[in-house]
């Protein structure tokens, strides 16, 4: 069960791709049906989301191929911005969701 | 098997124009994510296990984004492609790198395959969204073109160590 707001972004963001990946994916063969059953998770996650949340990682997916990047080194994998100290501190905490200052992509730390 | 081998094969928009050879899978799989032998009796068990070893070698660093992802794959149609093979699979953000885990069940496991035979070999690959290399599906491909071959599986569950495990793709080419 995820329930911290940024796992349940994340999640949406990989339903996105997902749906995206599905023509692709049935191309190699495998048995793909049911694409409703994504779109319904899809809502059931946006429901979970605050309502600003939601309406950022929508508006960031229009504007990027990807709303949700990673941090690697310190840097925003999305504009490869350096991320400032008290920013990664709170990141890694996982307490909140924090944009990018230069992008305003939000970000996903791997450690 | 109801895998449409024929097309992976020839398909140059799927495989982004990456010629990838049965070998080349073996840089995709590491010593830790192998497990000869699954504890897992079910599906759901054999996921989260897998899921357990990519978050002890850091390869993830939570399993529950994973498990959510794998779980919803599997909403749109088993992965288990039959003859006693699952391929998990998808794109994650929680991913950094395209990996594969592999485990095998000593009795079978029961993942609602296309045709119904119990699951002995799983492969569960992971790729991050961004995959700029063009990974992801060419190394889905392929190895759903290895595991067809009878031959491959057969070598692949008699593999007990992970140097066997790498010796069957290397043979293969």
């Amino acid at each position: 069960m995820l329930n911290k707001q940024l796992d349940l972004l994340v999640a949406l963001q990989d339903l996105d791709i997902m749906i995206k990946d599905i023509d692709d994916v049935k191309q190699i063969g495998f048995d793909v049906e049911g694409r409703e059953k994504l779109d319904e998770a899809r809502n059931e996650l946006t429901e979970k989301l605050s309502k600003p949340l939601a309406f950022n990682y929508e508006k960031l997916k229009k504007r990027y191929k990807r709303a949700i990047v990673p941090v690697k080194d310190d840097f925003c994998l999305g504009c490869f911005m350096r991320v400032p100290t008290q920013l990664i501190t709170r990141g890694r905490e996982d307490t909140a969701v924090i944009n990018c200052e230069g992008c305003g992509r939000i970000l996903y730390w791997y450690e | 098997m109801q895998v449409v081998w024929s097309k992976q094969n020839n398909n140059n928009r799927l495989n982004h124009g990456v010629t990838m050879q049965s070998k080349d899978l073996t840089e995709y799989f590491s010593e830790n994510l192998f497990v000869a032998n699954l504890k897992a009796k079910t599906k759901a068990k054999s996921l989260e296990e897998l899921s357990d070893l990519f978050v002890a070698n850091k390869v993830i660093r939570t399993k529950g984004i994973v498990l959510e992802m794998l779980n919803q794959r599997e909403t749109l149609g088993s992965t288990g492609i039959g003859k006693g093979v699952a391929i998990p699979h998808g794109r994650t953000t929680a991913a950094l790198d395209v990996t594969i885990a592999f485990g095998k069940s000593k009795n079978g496991i029961d993942f609602d395959s296309v045709d119904k035979e119990l699951v002995k070999l799983i492969f569960v690959v992971l790729a991050p969204p961004q995959d700029d290399n063009n990974r992801y599906l060419p190394v889905l491909g392929k190895l759903v073109e290895v595991v067809h071959d009878k031959a491959n599986r057969e070598k692949l569950l008699q593999a007990k160590t992970f140097e066997e495990l790498m010796q069957v793709f290397e043979e293969v080419g």
